[in-house]
């Protein structure tokens, strides 16, 4: 009788706690539609990066091959390995805007122009004897051609390092490609008996890329996915705990579910399922979102991902509620949880991987156990791992929900004296 | 409620306070604000402990007892303690629920206090944050009573209402007493106390400094209740026709204020009941009614006789 009459309150507690985040636009908006908004900038965003899609690289050739050049004291115009050039980028699927001169950054319609306002990411000028040197055109008295290299200059928009890095990489690596090829044609005029050896001494080491075992090549978005489930713990988790207890306090029915006959900890396991429910829900929509609007191809341990979402949401709930507690109004608990979580989102590997930050970052963020969480995520979900792997993890989350949550109930028993 | 005293820090809230209330009573407390009288409410409804002293309701400790007591009692808090997000019907569901209320028995409570708070078909399935202040109150008391209480503690229950809405309360009030549920009602309004309550304390600096009915009270205070009446011509034939009247004790003349005419004073226990008598007989003796003042003893006077101070200060 006692316990269906304890479930009973448990219930309408959790029902009323639940519909107080439903019917309400401002807390519909921060605990459900906020992470979809999320998940769908951060989609849109990055969602194909990591897939060496070139066409986002915007390279302004100026291409002054075919310009007249003496060679051997006769002036050349030759132009054929300089388009070809230009025509292997497109076909790479870089973007190529043409321009007639380097120029100056105050004049307009030249790469310089282009390149100081962001139009363009790199600049490749193309030397005028690009295709007579490449085609051995200058020779000496006897008619023997002289050893001379083509001399490609490449500028890079340096204002932002991680994209500049990211475009010298790809056209680096798409100029070895057609040297290759240039190697390949080249080495086909010589002698056959000298053949094998010149390529070998063009290339004399080679490295395979091989396919690496139980990986695979993943767009950012998969690995973001995973990661916002620990943003979904601080969003969902910690925000609506740290308002929960302190809204009811200063609207006064907290006071009123005391003078009941209703132990408090029924109303604190009650407003721990309505939490726990948003979490849920709000990391559904989240991993839900990811699948249907950009194809994410993740491993679904269901169970171990529930099992973590559990652990890691009581870690978030009970600094919720020891904010909650301390807290004298909603409006100074709103506060702390912002100037807390806000923070907070940048230090558990969801945006950017840890190991890219400063050492004390790093030593801050590992403590986290939403950081814990985000790994083990990104280890069952992106790479397939079994539950062995992320035992450290899960168990580290068990210490930490434990331990903040029951941090968190000795501090709400300390809010039912101060009433 | 035996010697209890409530301490905050050096604060001394509640001091050394002892009452009873009879079963079936409506009891007032009455006092200004900082009086004690919400850390008396906050004692008796379990949400505080008192420092020293004992507190029972019915049979049960308050301090020992506490389900036990949550269980015959229903509080109405004195600001309006409800879910604005949610209907009058979710919000009775919640809080019967909490009281242990399930299933028939339930809906069956909540529809009879539905009918109580006089909300018709549409208010019901509006949210409580589109109500007026007095529909709120009435749903505000209606989840103090869905238990089913014997005692009820009514903590400022009609602060902020319109005068329309607050003498409704007041039937609401007096029905629910009439019912036989004994009531402690806190309030400053002396009005309220004297319309209502059968006894009031009187509180002042966490102590009861009187107690005993509205008119045992104003009988402490010596100051009479009096009618002053400017007529156009005062004879003596008018004089003794108004000292026949029932409950005059007393007729005398006075210059009125403006010193043209000569006002009538006359005293009387019941002012409010005889004034008519009073202003009928002069218009009777064809002489026309300039101005009429009553003067009435309130527990207003009876607090400022005990504590120099007015309840509102």
């Amino acid at each position: 009788m006692k316990i269906g009459r304890a479930f009973n309150q448990v219930a309408a507690v959790a029902k009323t706690d639940f519909l107080g985040v439903f019917r309400n636009k401002t807390a519909i908006f921060f605990t459900l539609l906020f992470p979809l908004f999320f998940i769908v900038i951060v989609g849109f965003t990055f969602g194909n990066t990591g897939t060496g899609d070139l066409s986002r690289i915007v390279v302004g050739v100026v291409n002054l091959d075919g310009g007249l050049v003496a060679v051997n004291a006769t002036d050349s115009g030759n132009s054929t390995i300089g388009d070809l050039f230009v025509q292997a980028m497109e076909s790479a699927n870089f973007t190529v805007n043409g321009y007639e001169e380097y120029g100056d950054r105050e004049e307009n319609g030249t790469a310089a122009y282009a390149i100081s306002r962001g139009d363009i990411d790199a600049i490749i000028v193309i030397p005028a004897n690009f295709t007579e040197t490449l085609a051995f055109q200058y020779t000496d008295n006897s008619g023997m051609p002289i050893p001379t290299r083509a001399h490609l200059e490449l500028y890079i928009d340096p204002t932002y390092p991680t994209s500049s890095q990211i475009t010298q990489q790809s056209i680096l690596g798409f100029t070895s490609g057609f040297v290759k090829e240039y190697q390949q044609v080249a080495v086909e005029q010589t002698p056959p008996n000298m053949q094998e050896f010149i390529r070998v001494i063009a290339d004399p080491i080679i490295v395979t890329i091989g396919e690496t075992k139980g990986t695979r090549e993943l767009p950012w978005i998969n690995y973001m996915v995973p990661g916002t489930l620990g943003l979904v713990l601080i969003w969902s988790g910690l925000n609506h705990a740290s308002m929960t207890i302190a809204t009811e306090r200063t609207k006064g029915t907290f006071q009123r579910m005391v003078i009941a006959p209703v132990s408090p900890m029924v109303v604190l396991l009650g407003k721990l399922i309505s939490a726990m429910s948003i979490v849920y829900m709000s990391a559904f929509i989240m991993l839900l979102s990811g699948v249907l609007l950009f194809q994410v191809n993740l491993y679904w341990n269901i169970p171990v991902i529930i099992l973590a979402i559990f652990l890691g949401a009581l870690s978030a709930i009970g600094i919720g509620l020891i904010i909650s507690s301390i807290t004298k109004n909603e409006e100074a608990a709103n506060s702390i949880a912002v100037i807390i979580s806000v923070p907070l989102q940048f230090f558990i590997g969801a945006f950017f991987p840890l190991n890219i930050m400063p050492e004390a970052a790093q030593v801050f963020g590992n403590a986290l156990p939403f950081t814990k969480l985000v790994n083990a995520m990104q280890e069952i979900m992106t790479r397939n791992l079994p539950f062995d792997a992320v035992i450290p993890e899960m168990l580290y989350l068990t210490a930490s929900g434990l331990i903040l949550f029951t941090l968190g109930t000795i501090a709400y028993r300390i809010t039912l004296k101060r009433l | 409620m035996d010697s209890v005293t409530k301490r905050f820090e050096d604060l001394v809230a509640v001091d050394d306070l002892s009452i009873s209330v009879a079963k079936g009573e409506l009891l007032g407390l009455l006092g200004p604000n900082g009086a004690g009288k919400s850390t008396l409410t906050k004692m008796i409804s379990g949400m505080i402990n008192p420092t020293l002293g004992t507190i029972k309701v019915g049979n049960f400790s308050v301090q020992d007892e506490s389900i036990k007591v949550k269980e015959i009692l229903g509080v109405v808090p004195q600001d309006i303690v409800l879910y604005d997000y949610l209907n009058a019907k979710e919000n009775l569901a919640f809080y019967g629920r909490l009281y242990g209320l399930s299933g028939r028995k339930l809906s069956n409570r909540i529809d009879d206090l539905l009918r109580f708070t006089q909300l018709d078909e549409k208010a019901v399935k509006r949210h409580v944050s589109t109500y007026s202040g007095g529909m709120k109150r009435r749903v505000n008391i209606a989840a103090a009573l869905l238990h089913e209480p014997k005692v009820l503690l009514l903590d400022e229950p009609t602060a902020g209402l319109d005068p329309q809405n607050k003498h409704a309360l007041w039937e609401i009030i007096q029905s629910l007493n009439r019912e036989g549920k004994t009531i402690v009602l806190t309030t400053h309004i002396m009005e309220e106390a004297e319309e209502l309550c059968s006894r009031v304390a009187i509180m002042d600096h966490g102590k009861i400094i009187a107690l005993g009915s509205p008119s045992e009270l104003i009988k402490k205070v010596k100051m009479e209740n009096t009618i002053t009446v400017v007529p156009d011509i005062v004879s003596s034939r008018l004089i003794e026709q108004i000292k026949g009247i029932s409950s005059v004790r007393k007729v005398y003349t006075a210059p009125s204020e403006n010193e043209e005419n000569e006002s009538i004073k006359v005293i009387t226990d019941c002012p409010d009941e005889i004034l008519p008598d009073v202003v009928s007989t002069i218009v009777n003796n064809g002489t026309k009614v300039l101005s009429v003042q009553l003067s009435r003893v309130t527990l207003e006077d009876v607090f400022i006789m005990l504590t120099g101070r007015s309840l509102r200060e």
